[in-house]
């Protein structure tokens, strides 16, 4: 066959194929959302879920899933930001940081069910957290630790090393021109990647389950008190979340609506994930205006 | 003069800044290295406990067919297999995918359509496991059922699950990979005459193999460690699968289940951690194989 | 030399790694005056002119003597950001921070802990005139500093250095980046400055040593050739390869 004819076949063949996955992806994700969406309502979003019955809400799942979030970056943030700073402005180059660099590696490759049997083992029984919201939000900082400290490096080293030799030459100290001058600047990089990695921890299970746990006692959201047991805030409670929510109504839930819930519940967190890379995109966006303005 | 070389020699506010910052990213850094180290002897000492405590033999363990924690039969084969079965199969399937798909967007149309694409392949990449686990559950299932009858719970189903969760992380993967070839590569070739086709097959996908190598040993890797979305479709049974639509049951899943109901310190509690520790390995095996992927395309 | 030593190296040697990259340099640099290096690329020049800072530390091995006020500053326990508010430098490309003209200006000095808003305000207007650029930013303080020509970029880059107060300040092709008319305004702004401190710089450009320098130092190869005033340096040099690298033979 002439070149040109396999071109053109090739052409078509690939653009038809990929048309036809395209497709079948983008038709699996219509469809759950167009399943889960007519079933979202405030009465949904804002009741307490039901163990036996039909017609419960996902209120405390969907805080618990935030709330879990927000616990885990108060951890993880300022963790990797250390450990960044550490590798893109003090680590020498030597076989210590190639080590550590390994070590952050492996820690990225760890399924999260092993994550989880980790946090179980230590946190749950070793610390006697139990199942609760902070064995789950440190379980989640195992998982989160080494994208977040990837994406901060990433941010810190595109500054270019200009500005840093500029505060260095005014005799200011490696520190300082790294909080005051290469911080700021790697701002927009360090809050996308961070929101980013909110997404991906809002929607994981598989670490939480044993951790975290899988029930969700009552709460009291006007319980300010974060050591009083039922208040919303306390950290030692256990908490189911969103995800976890999905998974536990379909393998072994009771629920008669079980399918109406879990459809709502997996819009709910399509969106959210969906809201948390827009905002990440805006964020930087604005950010990066702001400071160049 | 001596006032200047006091200035000169003792320490200042920059000091103790400098102190101070190095003081708290190396500490930062021993953590997450140390945490490291706790993980991976926490879990290998957990893992070995079957060995030493319950005199339980390593190669009966990787070998035996029998998964009965309960009449204390221990053999891990079933789910070793099954494991890699989901975890191959998947990514057979969706490394041409991923690549037919990243060629048609990098290579075939126009710019604007990767602008727009972008941030859905990043918005299916981030739908978290256990939804592909549900989907899996109210439509491939039920569909399997009606084609091949029987449950449509099995290897199958899990496939299929696996599939579509890694197909998006790896095709994302692909087109970083492809958009990596240097414009010029192309230019050239279209100078020599060659066709697109011939572009594409000769040079591009030559000179972005390691990267397309690296996206499907992540792919894998991802596939191999998941829990969730694999035990919701795969009926959990553990034996050995003779078919793909066999129901089954992955190292992932017999922890999931497992670990909930059985006693810390007991035999057969010990014998999941042990599974895990495979979990662990295979996990740590992957990332060498993707270090050494990557490593090849530094040339 | 008639005049007073404001930095001496004594067998000052650089390495990166197992390179040497300057071998035993042995210069006293003139108080108030400005001294050039010149010599071809790679001929260990700016490396020499990182390193009477310290800027080098993280970069290279720098072995031998700094004498700088009777004190040896290459020395571990020496504080080197003291020595680099006393030794400031400034680089090839203009690098002003990202915040206002004002803020450029004092940034070294608020690190000090200064306060006092007129020392503030009187010590910027007496940077920027030092550094010929106060008639121009004089109502606009508060604009943004990256709303800047290049020129005026590198001149508020040496005001900036100039406002902690150096003894001496390092120029590294300070001018390089810079169109003509930039470029003399500089050297006016030099000419004016060595009132004050020692300027050290390197430079590509024959004619800026020629026109601006008092001392000329030409480096080759990592080595020091020849050190002299400059008049003798480019009228009459004592060295064959200083001639020939004037006369444009390599380089």
């Amino acid at each position: 066959m002439r070149p040109e004819r396999v071109d053109r076949l090739a052409t078509v063949i690939v653009l038809s194929l990929a048309g036809i996955v395209g497709m079948v992806v983008f038709s699996l994700l219509i469809y759950i959302l167009a399943m889960g969406i007519p079933h979202i309502n405030w009465h949904f979003l804002t009741a307490e879920a039901e163990s036996f019955s039909a017609g419960g809400g996902i209120r405390d799942q969907l805080f618990n899933s935030l709330y879990l979030v927000v616990l885990t970056l108060i951890v993880s943030v300022p963790l990797a930001l250390c450990a960044a700073i550490y590798l893109s402005e003090y680590a020498p180059a030597n076989r210590w940081t190639q080590g550590l660099r390994l070590a952050i590696e492996v820690l990225s490759s760890l399924p999260s069910v092993v994550v989880g049997l980790f946090g179980y083992l230590v946190f749950v029984l070793q610390f006697g957290f139990d199942f609760s919201l902070l064995a789950g939000a440190l379980a989640l900082t195992i998982l989160n630790l080494p994208i977040l400290t990837r994406s901060c490096e990433d941010a810190l080293r595109q500054v270019p090393y200009l500005q840093r030799q500029a505060g260095l030459g005014l005799g200011m100290s490696k520190w300082r021109v790294t909080t005051k001058i290469v911080l700021p600047a790697a701002l927009p990089g360090i809050i996308t990647g961070t929101i980013l990695s909110a997404g991906r921890i809002f929607g994981e299970a598989a670490a939480l389950i044993y951790t975290a746990g899988q029930s969700s006692p009552a709460i009291n959201y006007a319980d300010w008190n974060p050591f009083s047991p039922t208040s919303f805030l306390n950290p030692l409670r256990p908490a189911e979340t969103l995800a976890v929510h999905i998974w536990k109504v379909n393998s072994e839930g009771l629920v008669p609506d079980a399918r109406a819930v879990s459809n709502g519940s997996a819009a709910v967190l399509i969106i959210t994930i969906l809201l948390f890379n827009l905002i990440a995109r805006y964020a930087g966006h604005r950010i990066k205006q702001h400071l160049t303005k | 003069m001596e006032d200047l070389k006091k200035r000169l020699t003792q320490p200042s506010i920059e000091s103790k800044q400098e102190w101070f910052g190095k003081l708290i990213s190396y500490l930062a850094m021993i953590l997450i290295g140390g945490l490291v180290g706790i993980i991976l002897i926490f879990l290998t000492l957990k893992g070995i406990a079957l060995f030493k405590d319950n005199g339980v033999g390593v190669w009966h363990f990787l070998s035996g067919t029998d998964w009965q924690p309960s009449h204390h039969h221990y053999g891990a084969l079933p789910m070793i297999v099954t494991s890699f079965s989901v975890t191959v199969l998947s990514g057979i399937i969706a490394l041409p995918l991923a690549l037919i798909v990243a060629i048609a967007i990098t290579e075939m149309l126009p710019e604007r359509v990767y602008q727009y694409l972008q941030p859905l392949i990043e918005l299916l990449v981030g739908i978290p496991s256990v939804v592909y686990g549900y989907l899996g559950l109210t439509i491939i299932v039920p569909y399997l059922r009606q084609v091949f009858g029987g449950t449509g719970f099995g290897i199958l189903a899990a496939t299929c699950v696996l599939f579509l969760m890694i197909l998006p992380t790896m095709t994302s993967m692909t087109i970083d990979s492809f958009r990596a070839v240097p414009q010029k590569y192309r230019q050239a070739s279209i100078g020599l005459g060659a066709t697109r086709w011939q572009t594409i097959s000769r040079v591009i996908i030559p000179s972005a193999k390691n990267g397309v190598l690296t996206a499907m040993v992540f792919g894998m890797a991802r596939a191999f460690g998941e829990a969730l979305a694999v035990q919701m479709v795969i009926g959990n049974t553990t034996v050995i699968p003779k078919g793909l639509m066999e129901s089954s049951a992955t190292l992932t899943s017999v922890l999931t289940t497992g670990i909930g109901n059985t006693v810390m310190g007991t035999a057969s509690n010990n014998a999941l951690w042990s599974l895990a520790l495979i979990l662990l390995v295979m996990s740590l095996a992957f990332n060498l194989l993707m270090r050494l992927s990557s490593k090849k395309g530094a040339r | 030399m008639q005049t007073k030593t404001a930095l001496e190296t004594k067998n000052l040697q650089v390495l990166y790694g197992e390179k040497h990259v300057a071998h035993d340099i042995n210069l006293k640099f003139p108080q108030n005056q400005i001294t050039a290096l010149i010599g071809a690329s790679g001929s260990g020049k700016s490396t020499v002119l990182r390193s009477l800072n310290r800027m080098n530390d993280d970069f290279a091995t720098v072995k031998g003597e700094i004498n700088f006020h009777g004190v040896n500053i290459n020395q571990p326990k020496v504080n080197v950001y003291r020595v680099r508010q006393q030794i400031g430098m400034v680089f090839q490309q203009p690098t002003p921070f990202p915040m206002s003209i004002y803020e450029n200006v004092i940034y070294g000095l608020r690190l000090t802990g200064e306060k006092d808003r007129r020392v503030l305000d009187q010590r910027v207007e007496e940077s920027l005139r030092q550094a010929a650029l106060w008639d121009e930013v004089r109502d606009q303080l508060k604009a943004s500093a990256l709303a800047l020509s290049g020129g005026q970029q590198q001149r508020l880059c040496i005001a900036r250095t100039l406002a902690v107060r150096p003894e001496i300040i390092l120029m590294d092709e300070p001018t390089s980046a810079l169109d003509p008319v930039s470029t003399s305004q500089i050297e006016d702004t030099l000419v004016q400055l060595k009132k004050h401190l020692t300027i050290i710089m390197v430079t590509h450009n024959m004619q800026q040593a020629s026109r601006s320098a008092d001392w000329t130092a030409f480096m080759h190869q990592g080595h020091l050739i020849e050190f002299d005033k400059t008049d003798t340096i480019f009228m009459n040099p004592h060295e064959q390869k200083t001639a020939d690298y004037l006369s444009g033979k390599f380089g």
